[in-house]
């Protein structure tokens, strides 16, 4: 079969035979993508609007005089509380989540330690429904005398963030070979620094790409941040929930606000392009 | 002198030997004590009755809490909404997320670009998905109900306040989040077909349906169970964009199992009831989650087969 019809029979298949039909593909991703995307648009826009143009009949799509103000008027009144907290506890639930998933995921990948029944175990607490292990939490907590203050909080995003280093890391360190690391133990390496020289460093975009995916999840993480916190500690998913739940809704300034809060996450997608279909799903598809 | 050093490398060779069981330690130990006790003590808690907020004491009460569950017409409601979701919400998203996957894996300039658009629904957080559609639901000055009047489709719907159509505004923001999630799985491993595979397929004469049914989707086989599964955990999940949006309301007629519970939890104290509600939400979710695990543990890339 020659090389031209092997093109022709992929092109009639991918259906670019006739130009209508490739027409009518991109009219159909178009229509998708206004759907998907327009709403986000419009609180976009809505954070930019003044306080007659969000309540008008017929709407107005784009803000007349765009200025800042609405966004300046969202940190004073709570969001840059909020992000700063919800930076802090994503931070440090990152790290820890990290250092302990890490070596955990390391044994799990090089020593086999506990089979598979170990790190399925791990990977169960990862799929418990949050309020089901929030309520003991709670209890616990209050009895600690430790509701509402970060410590609190950044502990209870690690114990779900954990479980999903552990699980992405094992995957990453399964795809090293070990001889290097081998090689280091036979030059006086011990195991600790051949994993903490040779085997980290090698897989250091997985890492990235896990502590991204750990922050990312913290940060937008909203039902502990409910129920663990009241006043001390108030991560932006609940500023914004407390500014919709008030008297008089502030619309711009709630969008402006969830607008600067989705502006790290979107930063991140970016980065994680490459990685996401494996950090979504566990591992178990790798894209 | 002599002895001393024998000490310290057997010492050293001990620690090791050991050092795998070490680096797993930390882990464990934290899951452990942060996850495994809080279940044992809220396992005990849902045979009592404790209700945080009258003030009584707490008392043994077996599985009164449980038989409760079973009568509480308030618990199967939500368990039906569940069903919607899974039934309406879930397929929904699976079949646009398809179809997505299908026109956009092909090459062409852009892709990337157009991909990441189609991916921000899924990266932005559930509550500010919730605080987006409640301003698109707006009854007098929402663009939904704007769009529909200039089409002369209905006079504006009350999306959030009426008891019919509360479930499915949910139930749509939930799709409008999730078809990326979809879309970029399926898409992956679209992508794991060789073209060859198809060639062939086209020069022994297949149709496109054929090649669709006899190719695509057994190849596609496992990671279509895989990314209904982690919807159907992610089910019971459902908690923020309800919260921002109806609060369960009108009258129940949006309440889901996780906001039932957070209810009878953090709003009646009734600390009790709630652990029991917990764990039978627990028991659902271990059951997919079991099938889940299995079918990881037995899974063997695409292209070995």
């Amino acid at each position: 079969m020659s090389d031209k019809e092997v093109t022709r029979i992929r092109r009639k298949w991918q259906g670019l035979s006739n130009d209508y039909a490739v027409i009518l593909i991109f009219i159909a991703i178009g229509l998708l993508l206004m759907l998907s995307f327009l709403p986000m648009l419009w609180m976009f826009m809505t954070g930019f609007k003044n306080k007659g143009e969000y309540f008008t009949y017929p709407p107005i799509f784009i803000p007349r005089n765009p200025d800042l103000s609405h966004f300046i008027r969202g940190l004073e009144i709570g969001g840059r509380k909020g992000i700063i907290d919800s930076f802090i506890v994503a931070a440090c639930s990152t790290l820890v989540s990290l250092a302990v998933g890490s070596i955990a995921a390391y044994s799990i990948a090089r020593f086999k330690i506990g089979g598979k029944h170990l790190a399925f175990w791990i990977l169960s607490i990862r799929m418990m429904p949050p309020i089901a292990s929030v309520l003991p939490l709670f209890l616990f907590y209050r009895f600690l005398r430790i509701l509402d203050t970060y410590g609190a909080l950044i502990m209870t995003n690690t114990i779900f963030n954990i479980p999903y280093a552990v699980w992405m890391l094992k995957g990453f360190f399964e795809e090293l070979s070990g001889e290097l690391e081998e090689a280091a133990m036979v030059d006086g390496c011990g195991r600790f620094g051949a994993f903490y020289r040779i085997a980290l460093p090698l897989v250091a975009p997985g890492l990235v790409a896990t502590a991204l995916f750990c922050f990312m999840f913290s940060w937008n993480e909203f039902l502990f941040a409910l129920i663990l916190t009241r006043a001390r500690v108030t991560p932006v998913t609940v500023v914004i929930t407390g500014m919709i739940g008030g008297h008089e809704i502030l619309w711009a300034e709630i969008s402006a606000v969830a607008s600067m809060a989705s502006i790290p996450v979107i930063v991140l997608s970016i980065f994680l392009q490459r990685y996401l279909v494996r950090g979504l799903t566990l591992g178990a598809v790798k894209g | 002198m002599k002895k001393t050093i024998t000490v310290k490398i057997t010492k050293g060779f001990k620690i090791e030997k050991h050092m795998p069981l070490l680096f797993i330690l930390p882990c464990v130990i934290i899951l452990l004590s942060v996850s495994v006790f809080p279940f044992i003590y809220s396992l005990l808690l849902s045979f009592n009755s404790w209700e945080m907020g009258s003030g009584l004491p707490r008392r043994f009460v077996a599985f009164a809490n449980y038989g409760r569950l079973f009568t509480d017409l308030r618990f199967w409601n939500s368990m039906l909404n569940m069903g919607k979701v899974l039934l309406f919400g879930v397929s929904s998203q699976f079949l646009i997320g398809f179809t997505l996957a299908m026109l956009l894996n092909r090459a062409f300039k852009a892709r990337n670009l157009i991909t990441t658009f189609f991916l921000l629904p899924l990266m932005i957080a559930p509550v500010v998905v919730g605080c987006n559609w409640k301003m698109i639901y707006h009854y007098s000055y929402g663009p939904l109900n704007y769009i529909l009047r200039v089409l002369r489709l209905s006079e504006g719907v009350n999306w959030l306040g009426s008891m019919k159509v509360a479930m499915p505004a949910i139930i749509i923001s939930d799709i409008w989040e999730w078809t990326p999630f979809m879309m970029i799985v399926l898409l992956a491993g679209l992508q794991t077909i060789s073209v060859e595979l198809y060639d062939a397929a086209r020069v022994d004469g297949a149709s496109r349906w054929q090649v669709f049914w006899y190719i695509t989707l057994p190849v596609l086989k496992p990671i279509i169970i895989i990314v209904l599964l982690i919807r159907g955990m992610d089910v019971f999940k459902l908690f923020d964009i309800v919260v921002l949006l109806t609060q369960g309301g009108p009258a129940g007629a949006s309440e889901t199992v996780s906001y039932f519970n957070y209810l009878t939890g953090f709003k009646y104290f009734n600390m009790g009831y709630a652990a029991a509600i917990a764990y039978i939400q627990l028991i659902v979710i271990i059951i997919v989650a079991n099938i889940f695990l299995r079918f990881l543990q037995e899974r063997k890339p695409e292209y070995e087969r």
